[in-house]
């Protein structure tokens, strides 16, 4: 599920280009390293995502491809009524297509945060990947442990300019760089939703958290779950994997 | 008849007092009639006034230019140059009084819990004051201070829906000049108050610099607004500009507005239907109270025939006894509506009753226009008309056989 943790790590990565203190080069290498240890150079998953509210629940089966940090394409399996469904992020940029009405549709600015798929993310969460690294100013708040390794907690403030509405991001990474945490807070330093991962195995040749959660605080019956069941890293992806054609006609 | 007119007038005028009551009261009824005739339009003028004003301070201004295709589908496509020598120069005469270019896009503004779709507007913030009520509509925080300000300016209401407030941040994003998303993040600096409260959840404004480089649309405009002396004389403005850029999209407000210039129409419509029942009421009751009068002086007509006053004099005397009567009530239920106009002259609040009003533009507090046309066109209906309505009862009045008048009991 590298598409979420991108921005994590995109932001991280504009940060150390221009840090200005050390503690901070520290902090936004940290992200950085995070979101490269989980975007990788290339990717392939399959995950379930499973949506619930309370009075309702589906899980739908999603295979995603990832190259760099500005490429994904995310595709639906099942179930049926869903298979199909694809999105596809180029940098910024984000198109969906709908089988059942067979067209590709560019997401515009309006729908940007609107929810994705009807999940608890939104479209920005996916498409603003990079901005974490980018957009934000980082700050070791301090260190914690969980299961005897080191975890550094880091706050993340969005830039002035930068496209983001949240106050502060505050993001935990084990010092082997599995992201565990990443909350989002108001201007008003008001805890709003929070993406908690667990579930940490080998999978794909190393260790990564099998499984993410996000949640709005002030909806506690609602989540969005997506376990990892498949992953690749490294691997191999077809030059017109990343292409509008291939959103429209599957070919793997 | 004229050697008979002092006469006329003198038995004209006692007769009115022969009746006191009757007159006191047919009088009230035209005095009132002219009053609802003049306060009316003074009060439709006023609102029509204030919704003009309103609306072409609200970012209209008298004339607009745009790229062709802009008015059609107001998109970051349809974007104009910034003014090029000629064009500047025309924008210098003196018959524009002020000008300002503007990026106005349509957007989508976020906070942390709500987005909601806008226009967003940047803006030159000084030349945009006296052209549009941004430049004095800041109520809370700041005005932004120059077209690079990283400042946005949001609407009250806006402001309560997203859960914002001064000083935090909101995310602005739109499509830019490569059809990408065109977003940044900017600080409310100031919070407008502006009538209707549409406006308010209707723009959010920035820095006109900082929204080019946001959109990518180098000095490239959307429209350019002016106003002149005045919005009712803008024919030679208009020609000179087109003149100098006949590539470009150049109207006036009546063609950008066009519900405008139908409301002015509507007004006047109405104003005509509501004269023309007012009137009729007044020259029922008028015709009434003088056939009454007629009838009652049957005998003293025969007699007046009898001793040789023709029978034009007969009519005369009716006629001047009701230009009498229409005469008093004119100047009565002017000043009348006079009175009522200096009375409501620091606006009629309809605030109360009327929260629906806002939809449409129209401002619940009517500051009431006297109208010279509006008031010469009542006085000279009644008058003119009243005067006509009298013919019958003069004509009952001498058309009697005098032997006949006279015999009857």
């Amino acid at each position: 599920m590298g598409v979420w943790k991108t921005s994590i790590v995109a932001t991280a990565l504009l940060l150390i280009a221009k840090s200005a203190g050390a503690a901070e080069a520290s902090a936004a290498q940290i992200i950085k390293s995070a979101i490269d240890y989980w975007r990788d150079v290339s990717s392939y998953s399959v995950v379930d995502m499973t949506i619930h509210r309370p009075d309702w629940e589906r899980t739908m089966t999603i295979r995603v491809w990832t190259r760099g940090s500005k490429e994904s394409l995310v595709r639906v399996t099942a179930p049926p009524k869903d298979a199909g469904n694809a999105t596809l992020l180029l940098d910024n940029d984000m198109w969906s297509f709908t089988p059942k009405i067979n067209r590709v549709i560019k997401i515009p600015s309006s729908m940007m945060n609107q929810s994705w798929m009807g999940s608890d993310f939104s479209n920005n969460d996916l498409a603003k990947a990079d901005d974490l690294i980018e957009q934000y100013d980082h700050k070791l708040l301090r260190t914690e442990s969980h299961e005897g390794r080191k975890v550094y907690v880091i706050e993340s403030v969005p830039k002035e300019a930068a496209p983001v509405v949240w106050g502060k991001e505050v993001v935990k990474v084990r010092e082997d760089w599995i992201m565990l945490e990443h909350e989002f807070y108001d201007q008003e330093n008001r805890l709003l939703k929070k993406l908690v991962t667990s579930d940490i195995k080998p999978m794909g040749g190393k260790l990564i958290a099998a499984r993410e959660r996000m949640q709005r605080v002030d909806k506690p019956g609602e989540w969005t779950d997506v376990v990892t069941h498949e992953i690749k890293f490294g691997v191999t992806i077809g030059p017109n994997t990343f292409t509008l054609s291939n959103l429209r006609n599957p070919r793997e | 008849m004229l050697r008979a007119q002092p006469l006329l007038l003198t038995l004209a005028w006692r007769n009115l007092w022969r009746h006191r009551g009757r007159t006191a009261a047919i009088l009230f009824a035209l005095a009132l009639g002219i009053w609802s005739m003049v306060a009316l339009a003074a009060l439709s003028r006023g609102s029509l006034e204030g919704q003009l004003q309103k609306a072409i301070g609200n970012l209209t201004g008298h004339i607009q230019i745009h790229a062709r295709g802009y008015r059609d589908d107001p998109a970051i496509d349809h974007r104009m140059p910034a003014p090029d020598a000629a064009l500047a120069t025309a924008l210098t005469d003196p018959s524009v009084r002020v000008w300002a270019g503007r990026v106005r896009v349509p957007a989508v503004i976020a906070s942390e819990r709500e987005s909601a779709g806008v226009t967003l507007v940047g803006i030159e913030p000084q030349r945009e004051q006296g052209l549009s009520f941004i430049g004095t509509a800041v109520t809370d925080g700041r005005y932004l201070e120059s077209p690079g300000d990283t400042g946005l300016l949001l609407g009250r209401k806006l402001a309560e829906r997203l859960e914002t407030a001064l000083g935090r941040r909101v995310v602005v994003m739109s499509q830019d000049v490569k059809n990408q998303v065109g977003d940044r993040g900017f600080r409310v600096v100031g919070i407008f108050d502006a009538e209707p409260e549409a406006i308010e959840t209707a723009f959010v404004f920035v820095g006109r610099a900082t929204a080019q480089e946001m959109l990518g649309m180098g000095d490239t405009l959307s429209e350019i607004s002016l106003r002149s002396d005045d919005r009712n004389r803008l024919e030679v403005p208009l020609s000179t500009l087109r003149t100098v850029a006949p590539s470009l999209d150049i109207e006036p407000w009546t063609v950008v507005e066009p519900l405008l210039t139908l409301t002015e129409k509507i007004v006047n419509v109405i104003l005509v239907i509501w004269y023309a029942i007012v009137f009729a009421a007044m020259s029922f009751g008028l015709v009434n109270t003088l056939l009454m009068a007629v009838f009652e002086r049957t005998r003293e007509f025969g007699l007046f025939q009898a001793l040789g006053m023709p029978p034009r004099h007969i009519l005369g005397q009716v006629l001047v006894e009701s230009l009498i009567l229409l005469a008093i009530a004119l100047v009565i239920g002017n000043l009348g509506a006079l009175a009522t106009v200096h009375a409501l002259r620091d606006g009629l609040d309809l605030s109360a009753f009327a929260e629906g009003m806002e939809y449409f533009g129209v401002s619940p507090i009517i500051y009431p226009a006297l109208s010279v046309g509006d008031v010469t066109m009542a006085n000279t209906l009644v008058a003119v008309l009243g005067l006509v309505a009298s013919l019958y009862p003069a004509w009952r009045a001498a058309r009697h056989v005098p032997i006949e008048a006279i015999t009857r009991v």
